[in-house]
């Protein structure tokens, strides 16, 4: 008994010292589940009334320089002009890789980082109301309709370039921004309307199926283990 | 990372600046009637034939007025008439040889026309909105006494109104 105590102490003693020295050589960088939301989305909910929308973020580190990532999201959006007033309110996801281009200095764990995704959205579009549009005036003024008019079960399949900035702000939380370049790959119109604004996709074009964005994110890392730099 | 940053910058301006979508004028919306003159003589070979100073006035409760370029003072072989969007027949007065001689008498022979007509909305473009399109479109004729429209026919069965360049009504005289 007395033997096995000095032992154990033996041994503690050198783990300890082997330890320290690793320590003082090389860096440990987290790795783990990095949660978050979408800052932007929830102020402009408060000061735009024409929008609400909320996106849940997500980043897992699987190599060092390597994330998969993704983001979920609900957005209700009015698009409003002397023609048409419509209001599309759906839900989407994406998911994809980021590549973090950013050799970080001793100790700093930031990311400035370029990815891709796939995002798929479902969402109805409601056609409140609408004018019928005439170049001649002589009979004015034209037709408008108040009646609403609901298309549901849309879906919509689009890619995305995303780039950004993931900097730690406080330990383990970060505040990041990014912008996102969009292309259209599938999308359900509606019967004699078309798609003005897609959820996660935001809005359309008339000259084709390009897309922009943009996020302002806030998030933590639950690190679940710590690797060698 | 400077130029990281400045793309950046860039991407967020491109996305935040949705340019106002403005409804071009090369852009196909709400048709208007169009009408062409022939020869009544002739009327299987669709012979042209131009309506001496013709003026078009509608029909509404307040007056409209004349129609624009129609006002009396020049020949047309055809004409291109506004249709109400809100209504499903429109009228006009087709006045043919229009002049006010020295004694304020109107000359000329006035034709009333009712274009009748089912409506249907087709959506345009965001910034268009939607236009109108006229199906089973037909024109008749009042009896006045005194036409001078002797036949008006329409191009096809179901005549719809929907391009403009397309004749959709003949009116031989």
């Amino acid at each position: 008994m007395p033997y096995s105590f000095f032992c154990t102490i033996g041994h503690a003693q050198n783990d300890s010292i082997v330890s320290t020295k690793t320590d003082s050589l090389k860096y440990k960088e987290s790795y783990g589940l990095r949660l978050g939301g979408d800052l932007g989305k929830l102020i402009r909910s408060f000061i735009d009334d024409e929008y609400k929308g909320f996106e849940i973020n997500a980043d897992y580190r699987l190599t060092k320089k390597w994330y998969v990532a993704g983001e979920i999201g609900v957005e209700e959006k009015d698009t409003d002009n002397d023609y048409l007033n419509a209001t599309t309110q759906g839900s989407y996801f994406k998911a994809g890789v980021d590549y973090n281009a950013y050799e970080n200095w001793y100790g700093m764990e930031n990311m400035i980082y370029g990815g891709f995704r796939v995002g798929a959205s479902t969402f109805s579009q409601t056609l409140n109301s609408y004018g019928v549009y005439a170049q001649d005036q002589y009979w004015s003024p034209q037709l408008t309709s108040n009646e609403s008019q609901k298309f549901s079960g849309l879906s919509a399949l689009w890619g995305e370039f995303i780039v950004g900035l993931k900097v730690e702000v406080l330990n383990n939380l970060y505040l990041g921004l990014n912008a996102q370049f969009k292309y259209l790959i599938s999308q359900d119109q509606p019967d004699n309307f078309e798609n003005l604004y897609i959820p996660g996709f935001q809005k359309t074009y008339d000259s084709g199926g390009f897309g922009f964005g943009y996020g302002y994110s806030i998030s933590y890392l639950i690190p679940f283990y710590k690797k060698n730099k | 990372m400077k130029k990281i940053i400045a793309l950046l910058v860039l991407c967020f301006t491109v996305g935040s600046c949705e340019k106002d979508d403005i409804c071009s004028e090369t852009t196909e919306t709400t048709p208007k009637i169009h009408i062409a003159f022939y020869d009544i003589t002739l009327p299987s070979e669709n012979t042209p034939k131009n309506v001496n100073r013709l003026r078009v006035t509608g029909v509404g409760d307040s007056d409209p007025g004349v129609v624009s370029s129609y006002d009396g003072s020049k020949a047309q072989k055809e004409v291109y008439l506004p249709l109400k969007t809100t209504e499903n027949s429109t009228q006009f007065i087709l006045h043919k040889g229009y002049k006010i001689d020295e004694n304020d008498t109107v000359l000329g022979n006035p034709d009333t026309i009712t274009i009748s007509y089912v409506r249907k909305e087709v959506y345009v473009s965001r910034a268009c909105g939607y236009k109108t399109i006229f199906e089973n479109v037909v024109i008749s004729v009042e009896d006045d006494g005194n036409k001078w429209i002797q036949l008006a026919q329409s191009v096809n069965d179901n005549q719809t109104v929907e391009h403009e360049d397309d004749i959709h009504y003949k009116i031989y005289h």
